[in-house]
């Protein structure tokens, strides 16, 4: 037995002498594939396997539920221990975020911030963290997942609607979001409203009431900066171009000069570019750019009310208000 | 056989939500794609949009007029010579209300009616019936 191994049993939170770090994988096939990974050639060398890895993450929430889990006051108040404990919670946080990011990154599309899904989920996290039950005997990875995804659903579910619209019509959105995705692969084309309305069981009328719902879908995004002077706008754009980065570049030569587009972030000036310069329609520009077309539909609306309000006499080459406007 | 139908709706950003309803239900009796059904809303809500901002109207009436496989948004009567040149004239380079309905619908006309004009949209379904 090795001395960290004969150290761990005793001193359980001493976070100092921890076996290997694991890395989660932020790949969902890789997430999916299974085999765990450990942070450097290191911890191979000492043949530490995935059974090691999991003692770190059961290590870090023994001493993080030991401590919070406690009916002793001496535990809670010894400011030692609550350190330590929270030190481990910190850690096994940091440990599982890029799972969070993994999970978010399967809702980047549906239009809210990649980094403010990240943020949510990482919500899940710290629950999934502070709720574990060691006794159940499952790995935190199995506990987290659903927590994770739970919390970004309620998010899109309760506060991704600026206007309260009835629950049964954002489900029907939501789904008809997915929906509209399958079907353009397979038609090969836009779908229509009756198509819509059969392949997500609802009627016609139900369908477009639904999509009118989308209108009031959303508002927080348009709190972000036009500019995305953040870098983490542009960080979600990478996420969200990948490979289109050389079209990109080629719209921005020749677009950037039109009024009011310097207002624009860079994938709203893309999608008007694609749209209204290149022709291509919403469904083409959703296969283009990798988002949904519910969701290229708005961003085509809020980028032409942000240059309105930006330009508000763009729509007005007269001068100012004249005589012959008869009122 | 052209069926059209009329809609008189409160000069109020809000009623074009009722517009949008009206002409997505007969876009969808035509099998019209949602992508064509979403730049005809587009063009609607931008032009009325502009007649708003141009003029001071109480209503405005909405004419929607469905023939095989073409629907036909009537919107008037307005009187703003602004609003007739952004309908009408672009200076080039931009997303002016011009190039926009020039990019969302297949045609866009401006109908005189003695001392106001209407604008008329139309929109032809692509592609075979679904």
């Amino acid at each position: 037995m090795s001395a960290r191994d004969e150290r761990r049993p005793s001193d359980p939170l001493d976070l100092e002498s921890l076996p290997g770090q694991r890395r989660i994988p932020e790949d969902e096939d890789e997430a999916e594939g299974t085999e765990t990974a450990h942070e450097g050639p290191a911890a191979d060398r000492e043949g530490r396997g995935k059974a090691d890895s999991e003692k770190l993450d059961q290590y870090l929430l023994r001493v993080y539920h030991g401590w919070k889990d406690s009916e002793d006051p001496r535990v809670h108040d010894d400011p030692v221990k609550r350190k330590r404990a929270m030190d481990a919670r910190q850690q096994l946080i940091t440990m599982y975020l890029p799972l969070v990011r993994s999970l978010a990154r399967r809702y980047a599309s549906r239009g809210e911030h990649f980094d403010d899904l990240v943020q949510v989920g990482a919500i899940g996290l710290i629950k999934a963290i502070d709720r574990f039950d060691l006794e159940r005997g499952v790995e935190l990875t199995t506990y987290a997942t659903p927590n994770i995804v739970g919390e970004i659903k309620r998010y899109f579910r309760d506060k991704g609607w600026s206007v309260r619209v009835p629950r049964g019509l954002q489900e029907l959105n939501i789904r008809l979001n997915k929906v509209i995705d399958e079907l353009v692969p397979k038609l090969q084309r836009s779908p229509t409203i009756n198509e819509l309305a059969e392949a997500a069981n609802a009627t016609p009328e139900e369908v477009l009431e639904a999509l009118e719902t989308s209108q009031a879908y959303n508002s927080v995004s348009l709190q972000a900066s036009p500019n995305g002077e953040s870098g983490e706008e542009d960080a979600g754009l990478i996420d969200y171009l990948g490979g289109e980065e050389e079209a990109y570049d080629t719209m921005e030569d020749r677009t950037t000069l039109a009024p009011g587009f310097a207002k624009l972030d860079k994938r709203e000036r893309y999608i008007l570019h694609l749209r209204f310069f290149e022709g291509l329609t919403q469904s083409q520009i959703a296969e283009r750019v990798g988002i949904s077309q519910m969701h290229v539909s708005r961003l085509i609306r809020r980028s032409l009310e942000k240059l309105r309000e930006e330009i508000g006499d763009l729509d007005n080459p007269m001068p100012p208000r004249s005589s012959d406007d008869e009122r | 056989m052209t069926e059209r139908i009329s809609l008189e709706v409160p000069a109020t950003l809000s009623a074009l939500s009722t517009v949008r309803i009206v002409v997505g239900g007969l876009g969808a009796r035509l099998d019209f794609s949602l992508d064509d059904l979403d730049d005809l809303f587009l063009a609607t809500d931008r032009l009325l949009g502009a007649a708003l901002d141009a003029e001071e109207l109480d209503s405005i009436r909405v004419d929607v007029l469905v023939d095989d496989g073409t629907l036909r948004v009537s919107a008037g009567a307005f009187t703003s010579q602004s609003l007739r040149q952004q309908i009408s004239v672009t200076p080039g380079g931009c997303i002016d209300l011009c190039i926009l309905l020039q990019r969302l619908v297949d045609d866009v006309t401006v109908e005189e009616q003695d001392a106001c004009f209407c604008v008329v949209m139309t929109k032809h379904r692509k592609g075979p019936v679904a």
